[in-house]
């Protein structure tokens, strides 16, 4: 090691990795959601943050307006072209094997990072807003990042309150337990997954909005998203909820340690030791849940 | 009927062989690449057409032996035929390496630990550039040999849709297919399921690892991102499942299918060809999941060495 490291260093990044860990648990509890009801990984679900992303450049843009209110729009757009995706195509293959959903789910990524890639071409685009840092004693916080972390808490906190209290959440619920006794019970599965995979497209969204003030955004991207997600919810335990708030945080320290101790190219490759070494140790991820 | 498919593929053998005698350099480089794809599906369908347990990246192993193979002709002066079956080596020492673990995480959990492996290997390769080269890849002397390298293609095709012959055919094909449908069931009947998922996982990794080993000869220059995408995995996927996945000649019919069709009609349209391949995959896998030899296999009972 050439460089001295200092516990204001290790402080920064940790504080750092918490602030990233909320993003990534926000954005996962969507995958989360899905794979927890339909048992459907969804590929794309790292393409829908870049849609988010985009709409919150173009909100900027053309109105001018604070790229968070952008939020408002991103988040219904998403909810509602995530129904059509689920109505249209991702409902035909909830029971199949999950080759056909994985692939189903990629194809959709693919087309649409493409149809991103004719519209708005591969530029990188940021919005310039928000720059620059809080400096508490010593150590230093981008502002775009802490203002990030507020949102991901809040909206995080809103989706479990959802989940926890109200009839819809908890039929969401039942659902991923077990479907037949849902049904059993008077639950509307297909309007579930219709619903579910809605909210779970408008978390990705909600995601590409807070990022497009943090980093350069271009169409390719949501796909590291959609592995860091699934890092995510395999840590926190799939099918588990709170599972993945505790992922995030984990998943975002674990990354900036690594990048700490190690080098930034190959924290990527320690996500992923990480990964291995969680589901042979425990195949349900760290908080248990429901094997599959 | 097995005379009849047995004279036609001596026919087609023959006639591929003589090809290079009449073709043009852009017919070769077309069959090359075809050859590729057919051994490329061909190695997909070996673990996941066969066991179920769906390899999201495989292409890993195709950029591993394009490495090893491109190490061993530059630094250590070997000769390409003999390096690109060290890069199938290399490829299947991976295998060995990562299929331990990971071949006891079942369903999607082992499909995004493949994906994952693709996206870390791509990060190692570029990390250790005293090896690599890094992001500046590796250059391999020049080499005019195309039509040899048609041949070893060819080979590489062959051997791999023969050994699909042998082993849908054999005791080993029916342990496999066995696991695919009820693994439980296999262990209960007594299949060691844990050693032959990771003999179907070595030869599946072995036969892209050389096929690497010679795009890499083909092409003489190779770089992180062009030997580690994505698609090629989806695309190998995608042939396999269009022609019939688990099948001896459904990955060499949606190979051809899909690549002739790609040659001839997407490369036309430069902007919307991969909005079109999106498409297609979502097609294949909405209207015919099975393939088109399980379509045709569920109607009319072919015998399994179709």
């Amino acid at each position: 090691m050439s460089v001295l490291i200092t516990p204001a260093m290790v402080a920064q990044v940790v504080v750092s990795g918490l602030l990233a860990g909320a993003l990534y648990a926000m954005v996962a509890l969507g995958l989360a959601l899905i794979f927890g009801v339909m048992r459907v990984i969804n590929v794309a679900h790292g393409t829908f943050l870049t849609i988010g992303a985009y709409t919150t450049f173009w909100w900027f843009r053309l109105l001018g307006l604070n790229p968070y209110l952008s939020l408002l729009l991103a988040m219904p757009l998403m909810f509602l072209l995530g129904m059509v995706f689920q109505r249209t195509m991702v409902r035909r293959v909830v029971n199949a094997p999950e080759l056909s959903s994985l692939l189903l789910t990629f194809g959709l990524s693919i087309a649409l990072v493409n149809v991103l890639q004719l519209a708005f071409a591969s530029d990188l685009r940021s919005v310039e807003y928000l720059t620059g840092a809080f400096v508490v004693g010593g150590l230093a916080f981008s502002k775009s990042r802490v203002v990030a972390f507020g949102f991901a808490v809040a909206i995080t906190a809103l989706a479990y309150w959802f989940l926890q209290t109200t009839r819809f959440g908890k039929a969401i619920r039942a659902t991923s337990q077990s479907p037949e006794v849902a049904m059993v019970c008077g639950v509307n599965v297909e309007r579930v997954h219709l619903f579910t995979f809605g909210l779970a497209s408008a978390l990705a969204a909600a995601g590409g909005s807070l990022v497009a003030v943090m980093v350069a955004i271009q169409p390719e991207m949501g796909q590291v998203y959609t592995f860091k997600s699934f890092l995510v919810i395999v840590l926190g335990g799939a099918g588990n909820y709170p599972g993945a708030l505790l992922g995030g945080l984990l998943l975002g320290l674990v990354e900036q340690l690594a990048s700490l101790f190690l080098t930034t190219q190959l924290s990527e490759a320690v996500a992923y030791l990480l990964l291995v070494l969680v589901l042979l140790v425990r195949p349900t991820g760290l908080l248990g849940g429901r094997a599959t | 009927m097995r005379r009849a498919l047995l004279l036609a593929a001596a026919v087609g053998l023959l006639l591929l062989g003589l090809y290079p005698r009449v073709a043009s350099g852009y017919g070769i480089r077309f069959m090359l690449q075809l050859f590729m794809w057919v051994a490329l599906a061909q190695s997909w369908n070996l673990i996941s057409g066969l066991t179920g347990y769906v390899s999201f990246g495989h292409v890993a192993f195709f950029g591993t032996g394009a490495y090893a193979t491109a190490i061993l002709v530059t630094t250590h002066g070997w000769p390409w035929p003999a390096a690109a079956v060290g890069g199938g080596v290399a490829a299947a020492l991976l295998a060995l390496l990562i299929g331990y673990p990971c071949l006891r995480l079942k369903g999607p959990y082992f499909a995004i630990s493949m994906l994952g492996l693709n996206e870390v290997m791509r990060v190692l390769v570029s990390y250790f550039e005293g090896l690599t080269g890094g992001g500046l890849g590796l250059s391999l002397p020049t080499l005019y040999a195309s039509v040899a390298i048609y041949y070893a293609m060819g080979l590489a095709a062959l051997a791999a849709t023969g050994a699909a012959h042998l082993i849908i055919t054999s005791r080993f094909g029916l342990r496999l297919m066995t696991i695919r449908e009820d693994e439980v069931a296999a262990e209960a009947m007594g299949i060691d399921t844990a050693r032959y998922k990771l003999y179907a996982f070595l030869l599946s990794a072995f036969v892209p690892g050389v096929v690497g080993g010679l795009f890499a000869r083909d092409l003489g220059y190779i770089e992180p991102v062009a030997v580690f995408p994505l698609a090629f995995t989806i695309t190998m996927i995608v042939m396999a499942l269009f022609g019939g996945k688990g099948t001896v000649w459904g990955p060499v019919l949606g190979a051809a299918a899909l690549f002739v069709f790609q040659e001839l009609v997407w490369a036309r349209f430069l902007y919307l060809h991969q909005i079109l391949f999106g498409a297609i995959i979502i097609l294949v896998v909405l209207f015919v999941p099975r393939g088109i030899l399980g379509v045709l296999q569920q109607r009319y009972r072919l015998p399994r060495y179709v």
